[in-house]
């Protein structure tokens, strides 16, 4: 079983105090207001920013209430390195939940990014040329 | 984003995005905006190559090697290991192949090289009693050797509680007449990086600052950065919305233990305690104390072996708050007072020592 399995908020549904109880704090859905404002500066100034998940006082609840809330949009992408990463874009295009988890599967940190499309997925030219040189490589050897 | 670094670790099989991944990541542990991962990446892969790495000279003194534990334990060695790759450690007892006069000689050469330019590392703390005699290396006092190395440094990382504060050793009642690196260096630049043992990527991190922005981090009142001491446990804590909230776990196995509420009246020295294990955790990100259900003991913190009992909530009559100031002072000069009078005052010692019972672990 991983480690992120074991409960560390046990919800206790048979009391009144709903909030409490569903182990939410009420510190996540303001979230939505400034990641709205992130999408404006982005469209108005192509400015990308994210935010910094872990920096915040949210619960494990508040994580998922925010998660379900922003959905899941159209791309789905995973990066392997040292760990899984996943960049998805959720239901808001140029929204991304990104989540970076280390060689035993915890997560390492969590951001939003508002941007179109996540620095981490672009390649970086030096890397395009190895690329190049790897496939000149090949054509060569065919001759 | 290119230089030595990154074709160093792209023949260790690291990727660049693999490295932009862990600078993200170790900018979200430094409490830096998200923006300061790219910052951090690119000046750090820019780092000089092999021939210029800046020296680092790391001395041992009164200490019990936790805090090289927690270094060298750190999770990712490749990836943390690759701000090692940026510096030149030259003298690191528990970790060089080298001993006895040989291990000398390399610590004066580095010294003797570096001068002005290398970065001291201390862990552990610095006895004065009966002129430094209760712990020395190859036939130096720690005083003496503290003193020899820090006047080539060009800054020095004081690593621990022990370094930082005088940490245990220097507990009531200060047998050994326990100070920390600053009461003794007046005139060199210090970072404390308390912690008993400090979280390993603080170290990196700092390291990583120095690599990035070509300068110390900012250090608050007490000399520790502040991108990892700004705040308190208790302010990033994920427990925090139940203490604003008023729901107290009231012992260790009750209902509200159960459901996660804030452990402050079990003793959390939390509020009072600066650092980062509320973001970054610990054994990878696996968990920290407060998470495992045991409030914060503010390992951190000066003197926090004397600040009346780990169970004692904060609001107790044992006024941990006066933890920092006047319990420092005291204890400073209990200290020296000790190295002085000394020899004699053996039975003052044992009667001022408080044993601890199993009834003072509990309020």
């Amino acid at each position: 079983m991983p480690l992120d399995a074991i409960p560390v908020v046990v919800i206790n549904t048979s009391e009144s105090t709903p909030l409490i109880d569903s182990g939410l704090s009420g510190n996540a859905p303001v979230l939505l207001r400034e990641i709205a404002e992130l999408l404006q500066r982005l469209l108005t100034s192509d400015e990308a920013s994210a935010i910094d998940l872990r920096a915040l006082p949210l619960t494990p609840a508040d994580l998922d209430w925010l998660r379900q809330a922003l959905g899941r949009g159209q791309v789905v992408a995973t990066l392997e390195a040292e760990g899984e990463s996943t960049l998805n874009e959720t239901v808001c295009p140029g929204v991304w939940w990104v989540t970076h988890h280390n060689e035993n599967g915890a997560v390492a940190s969590e951001f939003i990014e508002v941007t179109y499309v996540p620095e981490l997925l672009k390649a970086h030219p030096d890397d395009v040329r190895i690329g190049l040189e790897h496939l000149e490589l090949l054509i060569s050897d065919l001759s | 984003m290119q230089g030595p670094l990154i074709d160093t670790l792209a023949r260790q099989g690291v990727t660049r995005r693999t490295f932009m991944k862990y600078c993200a990541t170790l900018a979200s542990m430094m409490a830096l905006p998200p923006a300061a991962g790219r910052a951090m990446a690119e000046a750090m892969a820019a780092a000089p190559a092999a021939t210029k790495r800046p020296s680092v000279i790391w001395l041992p003194f009164q200490e019990c090697t936790g805090c090289t534990e927690s270094i060298t334990r750190s999770h990712s060695p490749s990836l943390e290991g690759l701000i090692f790759d940026a510096i030149s450690l030259d003298y690191q007892e528990t970790l060089m192949a080298a001993a006895g006069h040989q291990a000398e000689e390399a610590l004066h050469n580095a010294m003797k090289e570096n001068e002005g330019k290398y970065l001291l590392v201390i862990d552990g703390s610095i006895p004065l009693g009966l002129d430094g005699a209760y712990s020395c290396i190859g036939g130096k006092s720690n005083l003496e050797s503290l003193k020899e190395a820090a006047k080539g440094a060009a800054a020095i990382v004081a690593m621990g509680s022990c370094a930082a504060f005088g940490g245990i050793p220097k507990a009531n009642p200060n047998p050994t007449g326990a100070v920390s690196v600053s009461d003794i260096i007046k005139d060199k630049p210090i970072i404390n990086i308390p912690g008993c043992p400090p979280i390993p990527v603080v170290m990196t991190g700092v390291l990583a600052h120095f690599l990035t922005f070509g300068s110390l981090p900012e250090l608050d009142s007490k000399g520790r950065p502040k991108a990892f001491y700004g705040e308190t446990i208790h302010d990033r804590c994920y427990r925090r919305p139940f203490y604003d909230q008023g729901k107290f776990a009231k012992t260790f196995d009750d209902e509200g233990a159960r459901n996660g509420w804030c452990l402050f009246e079990l003793g959390c020295k939390g509020p009072v305690t600066y650092n980062a294990c509320a973001t970054v955790k610990w054994n990878g990100g696996t968990s920290w104390p407060v998470e495992s259900g045991h409030g914060c003991l503010g390992c951190s913190e000066p003197d926090f072996w004397d600040a009346g009992g780990f169970y004692k909530a904060l609001s107790m009559p044992a006024d941990p708050l006066k933890f920092a100031s006047t319990a420092a002072a005291v204890g400073a000069v209990a200290g020296v007072a000790i190295s002085f009078a000394n020899r004699g005052k053996k039975s003052a010692a044992k009667s001022a020592h408080e044993t601890t019972t199993l009834a003072d672990l509990e309020k």
